[in-house]
C-alpha cells in the first residue's frame, strides 16, 4: 500500500486544523489549547504541537495528514514534521494580507530543508476583502507567470479539501508537471 | 486579570536556588508563552516555553489515547538530567529541569509544594 505523508502548514487561522478535521477518517489528534497571544482576537484556541488525521483514498492509497502550529515559536515542530513529509500544502487566508509575508517565510523555511511537491491553498475566499489569487501570488513574491500551483480551497468543505488533496497526489505521481 | 509576574519570578528563583539539583524552572501558558522563567543561560526562554506546551499537550492527548486517565506529569529522563512537566492551573504549566543527582521522590514533593504556592499567586 502507498502511504503519503502530507504536511499542512501556514499562518495562524489559515485553516490547517479545520482542513484536517474535514477529511480525516479517524478521530483527529488535536493539540489545540487556549490562545493567550494575538491569536485570541481571531479565535479561542490554537495548535501547540500538531494535528494528525488519516484518509484512505483507495485500498492501495492512504494519506497521513499532519497539521503544524502557525506561530514561529513552534518552528521546531515545522522542522520535525517537514523532514518526514512526502508533500506539503501551504494554506494562506485570502482576507489576511498582513500574513502574506509571513506565509512566504514559512515557505522559505520548508524549502531550505526539503524539495517536495507542494501547493498553495487559498482559504477564506468567501470572506469580505478577500484578495484575488493572482494578487496573492505576487504578494507572496512570485511572478504572475511562474509560481507554485495555487488552488482555492474551503477547509470547512469536505469535497473541496478532498479535491485539493487529489491535485497534490497527482503532482506527486506525475513529477514532470510539478514546478516551484 | 493581572498576573503578579514579579512574585512568580521570585518564587521560581528561590525554588531553583534553594532546591538541590534544580537547574531551572519555567511557568508557561498552555499555548507556549513564558510567564516567568529561571533557566540555564544557554537556553532560550521562548523556545523552552513553546516546547513545554507542545510536549504537555501531546502527552495529555496520548495519555487519553492510551487510557491512562488524567496526566499528572510528563517525565523526561535524559543522560544529563530530568525534565518534568506538570499542569499548574488552567492557564499555566510548570517545567522543572534537574540534574541526574536529584532524588526523584524529594524532587516530586518539592514540585508539589511549589506548584501549590504558584497556584495561590495565580488565583
Ligand atoms: N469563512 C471561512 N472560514 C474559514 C475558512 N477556512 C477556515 N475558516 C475558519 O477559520 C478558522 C480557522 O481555524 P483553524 O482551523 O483552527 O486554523 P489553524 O490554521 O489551525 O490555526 P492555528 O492552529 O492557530 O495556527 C476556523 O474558525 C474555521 O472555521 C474559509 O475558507 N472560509
Ligand atoms: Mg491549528
Amino acid at each position: 500500500m502507498e502511504l503519503m505523508r502530507l504536511v499542512v502548514t501556514g499562518p495562524v487561522g489559515s485553516g490547517k486544523s479545520t482542513f484536517i478535521q474535514s477529511v480525516s477518517e479517524i478521530d483527529v489528534v488535536n493539540t489545540d489549547e487556549r490562545a493567550s497571544d494575538e491569536t485570541k482576537e481571531q479565535k479561542e484556541t490554537t495548535t501547540v504541537a500538531m494535528d494528525f488525521g488519516k484518509l484512505r483514498f483507495s485500498p492501495e492509497f492512504a494519506m497521513h495528514l499532519y497539521g503544524t502550529p502557525g506561530q514561529q515559536r513552534f518552528d521546531f515542530m515545522w522542522d520535525l514534521l517537514i523532514r518526514k513529509a512526502h508533500a506539503y500544502i501551504l494554506l494562506v487566508a485570502a482576507n489576511q494580507p498582513k500574513q502574506f509575508r509571513y506565509a512566504r517565510r514559512i515557505l522559505n523555511f520548508m524549502n531550505q530543508r526539503v524539495t517536495l511537491p507542494m501547493l498553495i491553498g487559498i482559504t477564506h475566499t468567501d470572506c469580505d476583502e478577500a484578495w484575488e489569487t493572482q494578487d496573492i501570488a505576487i504578494a507572496l513574491g512570485f511572478s504572475a507567470q511562474k509560481h507554485p500551483p495555487l488552488k482555492i480551497v474551503n477547509p470547512l468543505d469536505h469535497t473541496s479539501v478532498a479535491e485539493t488533496l487529489l491535485t497534490l497526489a497527482q503532482q506527486l505521481y506525475e513529477p514532470a508537471n510539478h514546478q516551484t | 486579570m493581572s498576573i503578579n509576574v514579579e512574585k512568580l519570578n521570585q518564587i521560581l528563583q528561590e525554588f531553583a536556588s534553594t532546591t538541590n539539583e534544580v537547574q531551572g524552572a519555567a511557568l508557561v501558558t498552555p499555548d507556549g508563552l513564558p510567564l516567568a522563567t529561571t533557566l540555564p543561560a544557554r537556553m532560550d526562554e521562548e523556545r523552552v516555553s513553546a516546547m513545554s506546551a507542545s510536549i504537555l499537550s501531546l502527552g495529555e492527548r496520548i495519555g487519553k489515547e492510551l487510557a491512562r486517565g488524567q496526566v499528572e506529569r510528563i517525565f523526561v529522563e535524559g543522560e544529563d538530567g530530568y525534565g518534568i512537566l506538570t499542569s499548574c492551573t488552567e492557564d499555566a504549566l510548570f517545567l522543572v529541569l534537574a540534574s541526574h543527582q536529584a532524588k526523584q521522590g524529594v524532587l516530586m514533593l518539592e514540585i508539589k509544594r511549589i506548584v501549590e504556592e504558584l497556584r495561590s499567586v495565580l488565583a
